[in-house]
């Protein structure tokens, strides 16, 4: 019996090893296959290192990459995901100058371990262009990066004018010992710096919607009135706005939740539904990344920083493509 | 020594009557045993009131509202459901890490069936605790037949149902319209609605009746039936309970399975919760599901404590958590303050070994 047993699960194993492995060799072969064509026609191959693709607005990053790169055929990108290890991501950087491509872009997982790869890679006479984290120095051809504290200047700003100067805010923050979470608290308290919204509750949900929907359970249970709730991501704001909703008062409908990231498939459709009251973008630079590459691999000049502005979205404007801010 | 010799048959008396009186006090401190964690839950709670701010609305100390108590328990629903499949592994001894990842894994399937494939609950459910089974089987498979010890298989599943999330996903979160190929692209299920609304009457939701409903059921199973025994038996000393006829292969694959089966309905009971199936949910909730178990006073040894014991442990986490959520205690203190309330309940309810 147990002998039986044994033998039937290692069969099973067996069988789903070798079912994988085929899969992947069929994925393999095709890729090789298309990389060649693809390789008589490219003038320019760009090897990009994401840090994680574990996380959805890094995968928005890769996708407007692909997307930008897809309307000028002279380009062949080669994605690369460090999986959040910053000894890969050294490794991709390395494997691309050994590979001679023509530009790298590189999404750095951390600053300091990044730098060297980076300067090795510029010394070598390959233009590399940094997106979202800096590296250290000045030992790269650009960065593109976004400003958290300017966004979260305008969604403070926003909330001051759509409640006119006063009212009662909750804001779920993310993870506070983070960079882009200690911004957007700086960022939207100048925003209502000066009106009479307050800041009546407010916690480290850490940017996840469990854990803001609980809390936004204490602020709903303690306050009768809310007037609206700061997300600093949507799902935040998403978790916010389940939890009012399930209270069963109403008050989902009458509290503005404004939210921050825009994805395409949260924040995005979070305002299209009529759920977040405005959602205001934190652009990932993937195309704005390709521009600067075609620039510089046609040997002209690229400006050396490019901070990025945003965009809110709010049900007049969603299908319109938002409103640069 | 005269002295000593005239106050002997005194100190004699005294003596014994200081011994009957420790003998009270420890057949006492026996009896109270059970109602230490109680206890240490009423510790907690009467924290909690001292605490507690007032209702804006209508200036009541917030604690002593009945809507507190509900929230908390919703809240902590998911977690005291995987408390008790939890309680059952570590009754045999063993552990379970895998129930976070398979909690993720249910949330996303059963996301996947009613929003994508546009199933109704009850098939999409059935196939979700099916799939919870196979994985508890797995574990309980490798562990039983193949020596594999409980941590490492464990483990191993933990990866591999996580992994399993994400791909059947395609690593995002599923919900209404996240892909133009799925079935709702509008509204949310009703079941996700009416999961998580109070029913008429009881002013609980039915995912919080699903946590007491559970804990009472597996309660009763640990303490009344045979099976119940031999959990204890096999936890207590696996060659004895061998030696005695029990079958401990099939005990273990049972309690995995169980709890395979309970981290599956968490997982749908989470998707409700949060109206989308998550690849990443419960990251890190098996810790959360083993403190509860473990504060509440089972042993990780295994054949000692019980699942009343897992509902104590599960409401002190709970409600430390809202009080300090109430109280919008800033996180460095929230963090410390959890972590030292949870070494006063232990110790509060710790049982003295005689």
């Amino acid at each position: 019996m147990r002998k039986a047993s044994t033998c039937i699960s290692l069969v099973i194993v067996l069988v789903m090893c070798v079912a994988g492995c085929a899969r992947q060799a069929g994925k393999a072969k095709s890729a090789r296959t298309s990389s060649r064509r693809n390789n008589n026609q490219c003038a320019y191959v760009i090897g990009m290192s994401q840090c994680n693709r574990g996380e959805p607005w890094r995968v928005q990053m890769d996708a407007d990459i692909g997307a930008a790169a897809s309307k000028h055929p002279e380009l062949k990108v080669l994605f690369k995901d460090a999986q959040n290890n910053t000894a890969t991501q050294q490794a991709q950087v390395r494997e691309f100058v050994a590979q001679g491509v023509n530009l790298i872009i590189i999404s750095p997982k951390e600053a300091l371990p990044l730098t060297k790869p980076v300067t090795e890679a510029v010394a070598a006479g390959i233009p590399v262009i940094v997106l979202d984290r800096k590296v250290q120095g000045d030992k790269y051809t650009c960065f593109i990066g976004a400003d958290n504290v300017l966004i979260g200047r305008k969604a403070g700003e926003y909330l001051v004018k759509v409640l006119h100067g006063k009212g009662k805010v909750v804001e779920l923050k993310g993870l506070m010992t983070s960079t882009p979470g200690q911004e957007r608290h700086k960022g939207f308290m100048q925003g209502i710096k000066g009106s009479d919204l307050e800041i009546i509750f407010d916690a480290d949900c850490h940017w996840l919607e469990p854990d803001a929907q609980c809390e936004m359970q204490s602020a709903l249970a303690r306050f009768p009135q809310i007037d609206a709730v700061y997300g600093h991501n949507d799902p935040s704001a998403h978790g916010a706005w389940v939890a009012a909703k399930r209270e069963g008062e109403g008050r989902e409908k009458t509290i503005k939740f404004i939210g921050i990231d825009s994805l395409p498939r949260e924040g995005i459709r979070y305002v299209r539904d009529g759920i977040l009251s405005a959602t205001f973008e934190y652009p990932t630079g993937g195309k704005q990344a390709i521009d600067v590459a075609l620039k510089i691999l046609r040997g002209r000049e690229a400006p050396k920083n490019i901070t990025l502005g945003t965009r809110i979205f709010t049900n007049g404007n969603v299908d319109k493509g938002g409103e640069v801010l | 020594m005269a002295d000593k010799q005239e106050t002997s048959p005194q100190m004699k008396a005294g003596a014994s009557q200081a011994r009957r009186n420790s003998l009270l006090a420890r057949r006492a401190l026996h009896a109270l045993g059970n109602f230490r964690g109680i206890a240490a839950l009423a510790a907690v709670l009467l924290l909690g009131v001292i605490f507690s701010p007032r209702s804006g609305a209508t200036g009541k100390l917030m604690f002593l509202t009945s809507r507190l108590h509900s929230d908390t328990l919703f809240e902590n629903a998911e977690y005291g459901i995987l408390a008790v499949g939890m309680t059952l592994v570590i009754l045999t001894g063993g552990i379970d890490l895998s129930v976070g990842s398979v909690l993720g894994f249910a949330a996303t399937l059963s996301s996947l069936l009613m929003i994508a494939y546009g199933w109704a609950p009850v098939p999409a459910i059935a196939v979700t605790v099916m799939a919870g089974a196979l994985a508890g089987s797995i574990n309980g498979f490798l562990i039983s037949r193949f020596r594999v010890q409980p941590f490492v298989a464990t483990l191993a599943m933990m990866v591999a149902a996580r992994g399993a999330a994400k791909w059947i996903s395609g690593g995002i979160k599923v919900q209404p319209g996240a892909r133009e190929t799925y079935v709702l692209q509008g509204d949310s299920p009703h079941f996700y609605t009416w999961m998580t609304s109070k029913v008429g009457g009881i002013g609980l939701e039915p995912a919080t009746l699903l946590f007491i409903i559970s804990i009472i059921v597996m309660l009763l199973v640990v303490r009344y039936t045979g099976f119940g025994r031999r959990l204890y038996a096999v936890g207590g000393n696996e060659e004895a309970a061998r030696l005695s006829g029990i079958r401990v292969a099939s005990v273990k694959i049972a309690a995995y399975v169980l709890c395979g089966i309970t981290a599956a309905l968490a997982g749908v009971s989470n998707a409700a919760r949060l109206q989308l199936g998550d690849p990443e949910a419960g990251f890190t909730y098996e810790l959360d599901a083993i403190a509860a178990v473990v504060i509440g006073g089972t042993s990780l040894v295994g054949g000692q404590g019980g699942m009343f014991f897992t509902l104590v442990g599960t409401l002190i986490i709970g409600y430390v958590n809202k009080i300090l959520s109430i109280n919008a205690v800033a996180e460095h203190f929230r963090l410390l303050a959890k972590g030292g309330i949870i070494v006063l309940a232990v110790l509060i309810q710790q049982r003295k070994k005689t």
